[in-house]
């Protein structure tokens, strides 16, 4: 049956009103997760609070097995949807880049607007911060537009790459993701205890 | 400690363990419905028992003539060099391996053209390019091919060159012995002599 637009189902104007509704289901389950606080996500670099490896690892794996079982009802076929293709350079100095804004600003993109939406002043500047950030990397994209497209690989599945089977991979990082659950707990356990509490 | 945990844990990991028993090989690769319905009402995909006909006289080494009838039929009479698989055993793999072969032109063939219409449908929801279609089968070879009717003294050219080519054809596949196409009857060459002529002899 799916993906729904390239099978015909419906056309491709309900795109917009199609990611309305996922971006409001989005900002929804990070605020309820507690992605608006800066606190609750910067913990994970400090250790006392690990609830963005957990959200994002378990939507990951419960979306990873489940697409699996969709393309096996033959819901949805895997071979269609739509891969986000790889720059391997510029795409590991993106990460860097803002992994570094999200130490140093305490918010990723999409978690500073569900704190505005919540009334955070921090949320607020970190989004102005934003848009100047992409006010200058439009202006000057000129000077790194050729590194921006280096390292080309096309669409790359990590099936393609690795020449492994998908559920082996689903399986594997189904493992790693509830090992690590288990052992951040644990972390979060020690270091809690030297912490103070703090305020969402 | 939560103990929905454990359970969220074990449910995640069986689910993710589960994955690996979907077997998706029992399911073949198909094309989308609408090629498949486009490339049924295309007419390319027919080629006419004269065209066959022409291609195995020529040794054409590009077609792959399939039989689909039961290997009891193919045994009693079948084309020159075809291969028989059968309706029900063309989607194995020791039979796949005939289709798809680069620069190959299949053509399937039947007693009509419906069971071979059928290969036919199969191998291209398969997704297999050049399979053609003897139109008529091998009813149609017969009609033309091995037992050609005169076309009307009043039917064009075209009509008698097509009824030369299949005469010629007819030869080929049945070893038929050359008639003589004019029945005329033979006209008696008559020889006219021409009389003597009477000299005058003696006289003075």
């Amino acid at each position: 049956m799916g993906p729904l637009i390239p099978n015909g189902f419906i056309t491709g104007d309900w795109d917009f009103v199609i990611a309305i509704l996922l971006g409001i289901a989005f900002g929804f389950i990070l605020e309820a997760s507690g992605f608006s606080s800066s606190r609750n996500l910067a913990g994970v670099f400090y250790g006392y609070n690990f609830v963005v490896l957990r959200v994002f690892f378990t939507a990951m794996i419960v979306a990873m097995v489940g697409l699996l079982y969709f393309d096996y009802f033959g819901w949805l076929d895997l071979s269609k949807i739509f891969i986000l293709p790889t720059f391997v350079w510029p795409m590991i100095v993106g990460g860097v880049i803002m992994g570094l804004g999200f130490i140093v600003g305490g918010f990723c993109p999409g978690t500073s607007f569900t704190a505005i939406a919540i009334g955070k002043l921090d949320g607020l500047v970190f989004t102005i911060g934003l848009y100047i950030g992409i006010f200058i990397f439009t202006e000057s994209f000129p000077l790194f537009s050729d590194f921006y497209t280096s390292g080309d690989m096309g669409n790359p599945t990590l099936m393609d790459v690795t020449g492994i089977s998908a559920p082996w991979i689903a399986f594997a990082f189904t493992f790693i993701a509830l090992a690590v659950f288990w052992i951040t707990m644990l972390i979060e356990k020690r270091v809690r205890k030297t912490t103070t509490a703090y305020k969402f | 400690m939560n103990r929905n945990y454990f359970f969220l844990t074990a449910l995640m990991l069986l689910l993710a363990i589960g994955t690996m028993f979907l077997s998706k090989s029992e399911q073949q690769k198909q094309i989308e419905p609408d090629k498949l319905l486009w490339e049924i009402i295309q007419p390319t995909r027919y080629v006419s028992t004269d065209e066959v006909a022409k291609l195995i006289i020529q040794n054409d080494p590009s077609i792959e003539l399939i039989d689909v009838r039961t290997p009891k039929e193919f045994a009693e009479f079948s084309l020159p060099n075809a291969i028989n698989i059968p309706l029900d055993s063309i989607v194995t793999t020791s039979s796949l391996e005939y289709f798809g072969i680069p620069g190959m032109n299949v053509i399937f063939f039947s007693n009509d053209a419906i069971q071979a219409d059928q290969g036919w449908v199969m191998t291209k929801r398969l997704g297999f390019d050049a399979t053609y279609v003897m139109k008529g089968g091998l009813n149609r070879w017969i009609e033309t091919i091995i037992q050609p009717t005169e076309p009307k003294e009043t039917a064009p050219q075209t009509e008698f060159d097509i009824y030369q080519f299949r005469k010629g054809a007819q030869i080929y596949f049945t070893g038929a012995k050359v008639e003589t196409t004019t029945n005329a009857k033979k006209n008696k060459v008559v020889i006219k002599r021409r009389k003597k002529t009477v000299t005058a002899s003696g006289g003075c």
